[in-house]
């Protein structure tokens, strides 16, 4: 895998902030997210390599945190909570929604690569459920009507 | 002192103990499935649950420390309800396929069900379903039947240390697997199949042909790969070895066994073992009787003693022989045939190391206990890899880490990657050069300890070295060198492990006396690695051109007489030739005949081509073996010989801890030490012994340091160095210790060029590792390892075929990259065929009289 | 209440957080100059005499827990801020963080003083990424201005502060799972004792605080403990937030006594149910916590009143139900919550909630069978009192909850099946 020095230099400024690069375990795992997009078997190598981890072990963690995910992601990651608050107030009809517009079920990414979708445990957004994140903005009170057009914003 | 109540009965404690603890050592039986004595507690299974007066909650005993005035209660209605609710979860989701699964018998899962009554089948759905995974040739996983109870993840991390294995995903989803998901890329210790309580982790090689209750015997004995000698009992069924486990008494493996232990037990009941007597006839070798053999054997060694002298034979023994094959092997030479002429593998470089070490600091100086190591304040290693050749000695490493003990390794760390706090890996030359600067730096900050002042004299004559030319000649970075000579300095009791990497180089008389001078400036232990089981008692038994058993000096008269008298013998008073120099007499005809004794020459000594030359040239070469070895099949007589499972005996392994082998299985030669005896007999030499025990009785009378000591004493585990007494060190016997000439080496080092080192393999350890299919599975193809930088400048990716010459010649191998290697050293393992011996030149170091490694430099590529 | 300004919520109706500069005009870090003018000693004893509980759900005594950690004797200590706000229902540390990030950072360093910890470390969780930017701007303006460093307002006060952030695990908002993930492990919790206080981060002593008790820390010098344990109920007293979600007309995050009544909160605050439709039923204090028949909402707020109700206080999070909801429905939403959640360390958890899960599956589907909500019953006894942590424990209670309540409800399930 070729990698920019950007990470490595990341990584070994995140070393500053613990007294045990294990610490640096998951931040690490989060670059190489940010950067591929996922986890795949590769990446979870060179952090083992650079982190002086075990392989395995760097494994055994990263799939525990339901946030890394290892396999390949779409562009846009679309993470809609169904939790109580949003499954009363409807955030379960929302999933239809984006059946019937994109094809997209839980755990799928659409075949042009622009979405990915999984489902959220509570994102801490329920006074405005249902919410839903897309990649790092959080957008509430979706309706079975507005929700395509907020989609619509990512290419 | 603390005093709990457990079920009414009162018991007393001094320290903290766990509830678990306690009860067992009441007598009462708390059952638990995530528990195991070799790991930490960890509460998950939830099975030990009991109830302790004044706690609300049900609490876990494993986990749970007693203390003063607690009354806990083991088996009311509650808690037997609760365990009830556990095994109903844990059972909801196992398939019930005990019929054909591997661990029944010896399931705990099984053996709890039937004590707490079967779950009810209140559980409607269907079961999780997964294939079971036989991507791995050792090692199947079903992950059905795992019940998470993580004690093989615990066990690889905390205790092997290989981390192989996670835990992956979580919850209800969770499973235990490799990181590839399908092939283990582990050390093999299997030492998760041990703890696995249920069948999820199973052994490949006894797949459904393992079941408690058909094995017809169990036999501890010790394990024949290494001089660590772990204790391991074999199971055996219709005279074969069904499975090996390891043992609890009387070595210190307690509970773990490394791969070779574990799975190389198959290379005794391999098919191509050697089952008659085979005879060179019109250049072939045919099947003979026994008879004819050892008489053909007696009348061609008489008739070239008779025209060439008794030195025109010669012996050698491999470190897989037991000390009675040893003891009765050099009697043979010495009183049969009446020379000198006698070595083994040991004199390749344990045994020169040892002598080496003994001159100056006493005999038994390198007999330490391996726990020892963890216990000591630093750990220095230095000429190979010891989590591969001895890897249960390795653990103590290991663990010492993990305690924070630091660790400095000089050469490449191998399975101490992740386990040191600095390596140092570089040419053989440099290493020496950073010794003798080490020498100096450590010299700078301890005052002697003025026990040997011959020695501090030698000391005090060494030339100074500064770090920064070890630096420059090393290309280390001069501050990490700074650093770890800090930490060295800072050690007051370390233990210091040597390999045989050090010895055999054309400076190892200088690493030696390095070594020495920090061992003792530093208050340290030494350790020899010791790769063959029975090396010491090889050094023990005197199978050495100059040496009587018990190490003591041909050169002593009044030993000699004392041992002619005992024996009514008269023993030949010239020293010998050793290993070395009996291929280089063999090769200039000096040598007629050589005897053999279990060993592979072609396979232990550097320079193939040479040695092969040099065998091919004995009018007269016999070998004992056990398989047709190389060197069996240039013989003009192969004996079959016996395993060691197929035998009795006694090995004495690197701490002098003196063990018992025993016979499990039936096999189809003839034990060595009777061999030799019968052809010592037509020779006029009749030893009459009936048994290994009268052997080892007569050792004990001629062998001072093996005095009193009876196989009934051993098997009490009344083993232990020094035997019958106190230490047996001396004072210095130093004189003519040369001072090495350390600029010349600094200048030697100095030529550019790749130079090739071995790496010490855990899986080809030495020709025993070739006849098991198992351990040959994990690692079937010879290979180069080569740093990054160096396989980017040839554009080599790993898996790539590349050739590697040298003066001695070329082969061609997979290249793998390894990040940690320095741009001008490239690895490569021994090898059957495609190993390192095969671009050493033949050259020996004649201080020590060891063949050497070091000095061809080799090109990489077309 | 109403006579009193927001502590906590301060700046919350506003877009976009308070800067420092902001945060200084309003009295921001005076309660910093005010404990550091202070022995350590004498900031714990006003947060003892403040009779804080901790708001991160299980309710423990703040100025206790800190004395255990200043009662090691070990000198390198940690405080911890748990900012992983897992529980569903909850979203009141978030509106901290993001509307008013120096005050979390402001009781941050007042903790850290009176505990004697020289470093820290928040853990937020990865669904919050926009208040880890806040955060991370708002730790280097407190840098800047000296009340972050090695010398904090030059009184040769160290405190340094980082960011860590989870990525997706519910049991890392347990403090011992929270430490392992922190030091790049699986977020399993582990064995107690040892205690964080004595054994936590990096085998340190170690103070771990929700995000809300460490906001409430400057109030409380500022007015002092005395005062501050004068609002709301004697047994536990203090400001609270609660997180209202579900049929409420405004839901939001409210800043009340605690002790406050569920009628007042639903009624007053939330301006009762949309549609004015009835209540049918009310979660407390997030799904971790039992749910309540709409007879037991004059209960007051706070962890000991709750207790005597069969529920618990928790995070605080009210989820409020009105007649239209299935309650075997969101009794397998909660459950499937936790089975995704669980660890998987111990065996009741594990396979137990996985199976309640599969039971209610079958019931909402209509293909429920007799028997299964005695099932029910029985599978969460068995798992209760048995699990390594609360969250099996709470997954049981949550089952076992819903059927007592909504007992017909779940019967009518089999019925139709
Ligand atoms: C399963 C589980 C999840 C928890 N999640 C959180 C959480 O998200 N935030 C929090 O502050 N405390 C959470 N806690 C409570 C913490 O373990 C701990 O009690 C708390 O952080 C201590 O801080 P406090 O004393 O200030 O409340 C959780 C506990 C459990 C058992
Ligand atoms: S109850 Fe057990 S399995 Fe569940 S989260 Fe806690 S430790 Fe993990
Ligand atoms: S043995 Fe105690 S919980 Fe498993």
């Amino acid at each position: 895998m070729a990698l920019d020095n950007k990470i490595l230099d990341e990584i070994n400024e995140l070393k500053r902030k613990y007294e045990d690069e294990r610490s640096c375990l998951l931040p690490a795992l989060y670059l190489f997210q940010r950067e591929y997009g996922w986890l795949s078997p590769e990446a979870l190598e060179r952090v083992a390599e650079i982190l002086n981890i075990p392989k395995a072990t760097v494994k055994g963690v990263s799939t525990f945190y339901a946030m890394f995910s290892h396999k390949p992601m779409g562009r846009h990651l679309i993470q809609l909570c169904t939790n109580v608050a949003c499954m009363i107030m409807g955030g379960e009809r929302l999933l239809d929604i984006l059946k019937g517009r994109y094809g997209l079920e839980p755990n799928l990414t659409t075949p042009d690569r622009r979405f990915s979708l999984v489902i959220m445990e509570c994102i801490g957004a329920c006074d405005t459920a249902p919410a839903m994140l897309v990649d790092t903005d959080l957008h509430g009170n979706l309706t079975e009507e507005n929700i395509i057009g907020i989609l619509e914003r990512y290419e | 002192m603390i005093t709990v109540t457990i079920n009414g009965t009162k018991i007393t404690f001094v320290k903290p103990v766990t509830i678990l603890e306690a009860a067992r050592a009441a007598g009462i039986d708390i059952p638990t499935l995530c528990h195991h004595d070799a790991l930490k507690p960890y509460g998950g299974c939830r099975l030990c649950l009991v109830e302790i007066e004044k706690v609300p909650r049900l609490q876990t005993s494993c986990s749970q420390q007693v203390s003063d005035g607690m009354v806990v209660r083991t088996e009311t209605e509650k808690v037997v309800e609760a365990r009830r609710a556990v095994l109903e979860f844990l059972l909801i989701n196992h398939p019930l396929d005990c019929s054909h699964c591997d661990k029944a018998g010896e399931c705990e899962l099984q053996d709890l069900a039937v004590k707490y009554g079967p779950a009810t089948g209140r559980f409607a759905e269907s079961k999780r379903k997964y294939p079971e995974n036989f991507e791995d040739p050792l090692i199947v996983r079903n992950r059905e039947r795992c019940i998470l109870c993580s004690r093989c993840v615990r066990m690889c991390d905390d205790v092997q240390g290989a981390s192989a294995l996670c835990v992956a995903n979580r919850g209800s989803k969770a499973y235990v697997e490799p990181f590839s998901g399908g092939r283990y890329d582990c050390e093999y210790c299997g030492n998760c199949l041990s703890v696995c309580p249920v069948g999820a982790i199973t052994s490949r090689l006894h797949r459904h042909g393992y079941r408690p209750w058909l094995m017809e015997r169990e036999v501890a004995t010790v394990c024949s790969y290494c001089g660590v000698g772990c204790s391991l009992v074999l199971q055996v069924r219709n005279n074969s070895v069904v499975r090996s486990v390891p043992g609890t008494d009387p070595g210190f493996n307690k509970g773990i066994l490394c791969a070779r232990g574990r799975f190389g037990y198959d290379c005794v009941n391999n098919g191509d073992k050697l089952s008659v007597p085979l005879m060179r006839r019109d250049g072939e070798l045919e099947p003979v009787t026994w008879e004819e053999a050892i008489t053909h054997i007696a009348h061609r060694l008489e008739e070239i003693k008779r025209d060439n002298g008794s030195d025109a034979v010669a012996g050698i023994i491999s470190g897989r022989c037991t000390n009675e094959d040893a003891y009765v092997f050099q009697k043979f030479l010495r009183g049969a045939i009446g020379t000198n002429n006698i070595d083994s593998v040991a004199g390749l470089a344990y045994g020169p190391a040892q002598r080496f070490f003994e001159r100056i600091f006493g005999q038994g100086v390198t007999a330490n206990y391996v726990h020892g190591i963890s216990n000591s304040d630093g750990i220095f290693v230095i000429g190979g890899d010891p989590t591969a050749v001895n890897p249960v000695l390795g653990l103590q490493i290991r663990s010492a880490h993990k305690k924070g003990v630091p660790v400095i390794v000089i050469g490449y760390p191998g399975g101490l990657k992740r386990f040191s706090k600095h390596t140092f890996i570089t040419s053989s030359p440099a290493e020496t050069v950073l010794l003798a600067a080490l020498v100096s730096e450590v010299r700078q900050m301890k005052s002697f300890p003025g026990e040997r002042p011959a020695f501090d004299e030698i000391i005090s004559g060494l030339q100074p070295v500064p770090l920064k030319s070890a630096a420059e000649v090393g290309r280390f970075g001069l501050n990490e060198l700074i650093d770890m000579a800090n930490t060295l300095s800072n050690m007051t009791n370390p233990s210091i492990i040597i390999g045989r990497d050090i010895v055999q180089t054309s400076t190892g008389h200088m690493n030696l006396l390095f070594l020495a001078a920090l061992a003792y400036l530093l208050n340290g232990k030494v350790y020899l690695l010791s790769e063959l089981p029975n090396e010491q008692g090889l050094l023990d038994m005197g199978c050495q051109p100059d040496m009587l058993p018990s190490g003591r000096p041909l050169a002593i008269e009044s030993f000699r007489k004392r041992c002619e008298e005992t024996l009514g013998i008269v023993l030949p008073s010239t020293p010998g030739l050793d290993y070395a120099e009996m291929i280089e007499a063999a090769h200039v005809g000096k040598i007629k005949a050589l005897y053999v004794m279990g060993e592979d020459a072609a396979l232990s000594l550097p320079d193939t081509n040479y040695v092969r030359d040099a065998l091919r040239n004995i009018e007269f070469l016999v070998v004992q073996d056990r398989f047709l070895t190389e060197t069996a099949r240039h013989a003009d007589v192969v004996l079959p010989a016996l395993s060691w499972a197929e035998k009795e005996g006694t090995y004495t392994n690197l701490e002098r801890r003196i063990q018992l082998t025993r016979k499990a299985v039936e096999g189809e030669g003839i034990e060595e030490w009777k061999i030799i005896s019968e052809i010592s007999k037509i020779l006029g030499l009749d030893t009459g012994y009936r048994d290994v025990t009268d052997v080892f009785a007569e050792i004990t009378r001629i062998s001072h340091i093996y005095r009193e000591v009876t196989h009934d004493h051993i098997a009490g585990g009344k083993c232990m160095w020094p035997y019958g007494g106190g230490p047996l060190r001396h004072d210095a016997h130093i004189e003519g210790v040369d001072l090495p000439d350390i600029i010349s080496v600094m200048k030697n080092s100095e030529a550019g060029g790749v130079h090739v080192r071995r790496e010490a393999h855990l899986f080809h350890s030495q020709n025993a590792s070739r006849f098991s299919p198992a351990l040959q599975s994990i690692s079937p193809e010879p290979y180069v390892k080569m740093s990054e930088i160096l396989a980017d400048r040839l554009s080599i990716r790993s898996g790539d075929y590349v050739k590697v010459s040298t003066e001695a010649g070329s082969i061609t191998l997979a290249a793998y990259r390894d990040p940690c290697l320095p741009e001008n050293i490239v690895l490569i393992p021994p090898f059957e065929k495609g190993g390192i011996f095969e671009v050493t030149k033949w050259k020996v170091n004649p201080l020590i009289n060891v063949p050497v490694l070091d000095g061809s430099r080799a090109t990489i590529g077309e | 209440m109403n006579s009193r300004e927001s502590v906590l919520l301060k700046n919350a109706d506003r877009p976009g957080p308070a800067g420092i500069d902001e945060y200084g005009e309003w009295g921001g870090y005076r309660s910093l100059h005010k404990a550091l003018s202070m022995e350590p000693g004498q900031v714990l004893d006003e947060v003892k005499k403040s009779g804080l509980r901790g708001r991160g759900g299980a309710g423990f005594p703040t100025g206790m827990k800190w004395s255990f950690a200043v009662a090691d004797p070990q000198t390198q200590k940690y405080l911890l801020c748990n900012a992983d706000e897992g529980e569903p229902g909850t979203f009141k540390d978030r509106i901290i963080i993001e509307k008013n990030p120096h005050l979390l950072i402001e009781g941050m360093v007042i903790s850290a003083y009176a505990v004697g910890a020289a470093s820290g470390y928040i853990y937020l969780r990865g669904e919050y990424p926009k208040a880890k930017d806040i955060l991370l701007r708002a730790i280097k303006e407190a840098y800047e201005k000296n009340y972050l460093g090695d010398s904090i307002l030059g009184k040769g006060v160290v405190f340094h502060l980082h960011i860590h952030c989870g990525a997706g695990a519910y049991i890392c908002g347990e403090e011992t799972a929270l430490i392992e993930s922190l030091e790049g492990k699986r977020g399993q919790p582990r064995i107690k004792p040892p205690f964080p206080v004595n054994e936590g981060f990096s085998s340190k002593p170690t103070v771990v605080n929700n995000v809300e008790t460490l906001a409430n820390i400057p109030y409380i010098l500022e007015i002092g403990g005395d005062e501050y344990a004068k609002i709301g109920s004697p047994e536990c007293p203090g400001l609270k937030l609660f997180s209202v979600s579900g049929h409420v007309k405004r839901p939001g995050v409210y800043e009340l006594p605690m002790g406050v009544t569920l009628r007042e909160i639903i009624y007053t605050h939330c301006g009762g149910i949309r549609g004015d439709r009835k209540l049918k039923g009310v979660i407390p204090g997030g799904v971790s916590t039992p749910v309540l028949l709409p007879d037991t909402i004059d209960c007051p707020m706070d962890f000991f009143h709750l207790g005597k109700v069969g529920s618990m206080l928790g995070s605080g999070a009210v989820i409020v139900f009105d007649e239209t909801v299935d309650m075997v429905k969101v009794c397998l939403r909660i459950t499937k919550f936790f089975e995704h959640e669980s660890c998987g360390k111990c065996t009741p958890c594990r396979e137990g909630v996985s199976w309640l899960r599969a039971v209610l599956e079958r019931m909402s589907n209509g293909s429920g069978r007799g028997g299964d909500k005695d099932l029910l019953t029985e599978v969460s006894n068995n798992i209760a009192g048995k699990t390594f942590c609360p969250l099996g424990e709470n997954a049981a209670a949550a089952v076992q909850s819903f059927v007592n309540n909504f007992g017909d409800e779940f019967k009518e399930k089999i019925k139709s099946g």
